[in-house]
């Protein structure tokens, strides 16, 4: 066999074209998933916008205190998430696990740091009536439906995300997963948080109360 | 194979810095009392900013093949696109006034 053969992937003892993105299968398949998840929730914030120029007396009902504050500090917990992330992929990548591991952890923490504040501004919202299709201003009730769908599919993906990292988390511990493992999960992490800088300004501080 | 090259923690935080102060920006400019559509283009633009950021650094898209970037990000802005045809009928539903 050639050097140059050698240096080609194999598989069950077939040589194999090399990949023209450069990046392992599981890499590739979670930048898949990245690209329809971002269409997914590209739609649904479309489908917010149609509704929310279609709708002449749409409401307004956050103010920036506790509304915005709380989002603002979500912000803030997500974007150090996706920092806590970063370093648990680069001691990943150095071979340092029980660093990893720690990092996993502060980024496990901060995601659900992240969706207790989400619930709470949930419920907060419940106690002054709103709802899926309650209003308690009077107005449309569309407000309610849009807000909830989108924050709602969004914090699923994070609560979807903690419980990915648990798992990564263990595995890796136990080497049953390696630091690629870490990588795709890190990538699916830091997607969350930039759907997030997307829902804050568009669901929230273009509802701001002013 | 993917992704060698790393910039190191320390430029990891100043993009942290970075991304954090554009969602400052954010919220002071949504009470500056800009009409509401170009509210909409400012916070926009800073989203994609803060997105393009993260996509490149967070996200090593920056240190990977180029084909990953255009292929992926350039075939998600095509579609997103493409659902922009929903603003005629959006603004057509303005004039009949409530549902």
């Amino acid at each position: 066999m050639s050097e140059s053969a050698a240096a080609l992937p194999h598989m069950d003892g077939a040589t194999m074209e090399p990949s023209p993105y450069g990046v392992k299968t599981k890499k590739l398949t979670i930048w898949l998933f990245i690209a329809s998840d971002a269409v997914t929730f590209g739609a649904i914030l479309f489908g917010y916008s149609y509704l929310r120029v279609g709708t002449p007396d749409w409401p307004h009902p956050f103010r920036f205190s506790p509304s915005i504050l709380n989002g603002m500090v979500m912000t803030a917990v997500l974007l150090t998430s996706s920092l806590t992330m970063l370093s648990a992929v680069e001691a990943a990548k150095a071979g340092r696990k029980a660093s990893c591991l720690k990092w996993l952890g502060a980024t496990i923490f901060l995601g659900i740091a992240f969706a207790t504040l989400h619930l709470r501004e949930w419920f907060h919202m419940f106690d002054e009536g709103w709802g899926l299709a309650r209003n308690p201003t009077g107005g449309p009730v569309m407000f309610g439906a849009t807000f909830f769908s989108i924050t709602g599919l969004h914090l699923m993906h994070v609560i979807s995300g903690v419980i990915a990292l648990i798992v990564i988390a263990i595995g890796y511990k136990t080497s049953w997963l390696d630091q690629d493992h870490v990588e795709t999960t890190g990538l699916y992490w830091h997607f969350v948080d930039l759907v997030w800088m997307f829902v804050f300004p568009l669901v929230y501080l273009m509802n701001a109360a002013r | 194979m993917g992704a060698t090259h790393s910039p190191g923690m320390k430029f990891y935080v100043g993009v942290w810095i970075g991304l954090l102060c554009i969602a400052g920006v954010e919220v002071f400019v949504s009470f500056l009392g800009f009409p509401p559509h170009e509210l909409l283009a400012i916070l926009l633009i800073l989203a994609f900013i803060e997105a393009g950021i993260g996509l490149l650094y967070f996200m090593h898209l920056k240190y990977e093949r180029p084909i990953l970037l255009w292929s992926f990000v350039l075939s998600v802005i095509f579609v997103l696109l493409m659902m922009n045809q929903i603003w005629p009928d959006a603004y057509r539903m303005v004039s009949l006034g409530r549902w």
